[in-house]
């Protein structure tokens, strides 16, 4: 079976033409058309409101640039932290086991904006003060760049999410493939990546598509510490200007343009992952 | 001759519950033991510790004069003997040839055009090569459960553990299945069978071997258990599925 006869079941396609949606590739456009709605509503304002949409764009792109930038690095980051994670957490060792759950449990209970204080305003003089005190200069002269300590923040934050969300994913895989695998020589390293992982993935990418917008959402807190993300553009922006509602209105349409055209993505994604479903 | 596979006094407990209670058992190269017995008596937890997939608690089993102690020993153990599982467990992610492939690749070292050589050899002799491409769910049980025995197979295994491989099956697919372990019988493969199939014990089982309460009740010949069992325990459960 292809994947289109799979997912229209066997209706055949001269009543399902006639059923707006209910072919695959129907329910792509709409959702694609959603995306294009948002794009050309922008592209309407900053062409025939040139003043203030035009300007405001402008000045807030270097933002949109940073607000991509530090949610990509941050999820390929939190990928790598959440796939350690779901591992050590699912591991046989006990001491690994209680450790990484102590780590989920403790940044779970945190709010994210707090960490994000924390690593940006608290870590850095602390760090110095351990430098002054140990008479280690590298440590004195410690002043990380904000990005990085985002990076850094949006890291631990997420990774303890993502690591509950590869955890489940581990967890769901039914206890007889590992057997098969095992039963056929293979190690326990190689049944986690050619039969346990493969088919966790397909399980949990909703659920990582679903961090990832959540996270580029959460990046709009980074603002708060030094970083010129798109957010923290706007507002310098509106204070400089006074105009807050098209500054505001124009900021929430490119953060749509973003979180809509990641959720197609994910979706695309999810469809090609259901092979052998 | 040396036993193949040695069992030596096993014992196992599932926290309170002694599911093997000092099981001792030897198993010649090419015979085909079946192992019956009521639901709990140990025969799949017996069966699952001849390649270390259940962990036993005391006693010792030598496979192929390799003791099952250290990790590297119980994973050369595991690619010598095939096992076929009930739910036939085949990869879901993976087409057939890709499921039947993988060992081969990463533990023969195969190259993939040999691979793949043996795997449809083995998909022709299963009698399902056109379903080389297929996804497990796009294929019936017995299909599936054929592929599972030839994704064994691919390894050259010695020895051939099949547990309760035709009771998840409809009726009309058992045959096709039990059709595939005959001919391996046939050909003198070492087979451990746990399974209700008194047809396929009759023709093919060396030896018949009843379990109860984690202990080996009776053991002979199919026709001295099945048409003169000596003990009431075997006549009981006999009465029960005959």
């Amino acid at each position: 079976m292809d994947s289109k006869s799979r997912l229209a079941g066997n209706a055949p396609e001269k009543i399902l033409s006639k059923i707006p949606g209910a072919r695959p590739e129907d329910r792509i456009d709409a959702w694609w058309g959603l995306f294009f709605a948002v794009v050309g509503l922008v592209l309407v304002l900053v062409l025939f409101w040139p003043d203030p949409y035009r300007r405001i764009l402008n000045f807030v792109a270097d933002g949109i640039l940073i607000t991509v930038v530090v949610t990509v690095v941050s999820f390929v980051l939190v990928v790598v932290v959440g796939l350690l994670g779901g591992l050590a957490r699912t591991a046989r060792n006990r001491y690994l086991r209680s450790f990484i759950s102590l780590y989920v449990e403790i940044i779970r209970g945190i709010p994210l904006l707090v960490q994000l204080i924390f690593w940006y305003y608290a870590l850095p003089p602390a760090i110095q003060g351990l430098g002054n005190l140990l008479s280690i200069v590298a440590l004195q002269n410690f002043a990380p760049d904000p990005v990085i300590m985002a990076i850094v923040g949006l890291t631990i934050g997420y990774g303890a999410y993502m690591t509950e969300v590869v955890r489940a994913g581990i967890q769901s895989v039914p206890k007889g493939q590992v057997e098969a695998a095992r039963s056929l020589g293979l190690t326990y390293r190689m049944a986690m990546q050619h039969v346990v992982l493969p088919q966790a993935f397909r399980t949990i990418l909703p659920a990582i598509g679903n961090e990832f917008i959540t996270l580029l959402k959460d990046s709009s807190l980074v603002s708060v510490v030094a970083v010129a993300d798109l957010t923290r553009r706007g507002r310098e922006f509106m204070s400089m200007t006074f105009i807050p509602f098209q500054t505001w209105i124009l900021v929430a349409l490119l953060y749509l343009i973003l979180t809509l055209f990641s959720a197609r993505v994910v979706s695309w994604l999810e469809k090609k992952a259901q092979v052998g479903r | 001759m040396e036993p193949i596979i040695r069992i030596e006094n096993i014992h196992k407990y599932f926290g309170e519950v002694h599911a093997l209670r000092g099981v001792s058992l030897d198993i010649q190269p090419g015979e085909v033991v079946i192992v019956i017995g009521p639901s709990g008596s140990g025969k799949s937890t017996l069966l699952r510790c001849i390649n270390r997939l259940e962990e036993y608690d005391q006693g010792e089993i030598t496979v192929d004069g390799i003791p099952l102690d250290t990790a590297a020993n119980i994973n050369a153990v595991r690619t010598e003997v095939g096992m076929v599982f009930q739910q036939f467990n085949l990869f879901s992610h993976m087409t057939v040839l890709a499921n039947i492939n993988l060992a081969q690749r990463l533990i023969r070292k195969r190259t993939r055009e040999e691979c793949t050589r043996i795997s449809m050899e083995l998909l022709e002799r299963v009698g399902i090569p056109e379903k080389a491409q297929s996804y497990p769910i796009q294929l019936s049980g017995g299909q599936q459960q054929r592929v599972a025995i030839a994704r064994a197979l691919a390894m050259n295994p010695k020895i051939m553990l099949f547990d309760e491989p035709t009771s998840a099956l409809d009726p009309e697919m058992i045959k096709e299945v039990l059709d595939v372990m005959l001919d391996l019988a046939k050909e003198g493969m070492t087979m451990v069978v746990v399974s209700h199939e008194m047809g396929f014990a009759r023709a093919a089982a060396h030896r018949v071997i009843l379990m109860a309460e984690g202990e080996i009740v009776e053991q002979g010949s199919p026709d001295q258990v099945f048409e003169h069992p000596r003990h009431e325990r075997t006549k009981l459960f006999l009465s029960h599925i005959l």
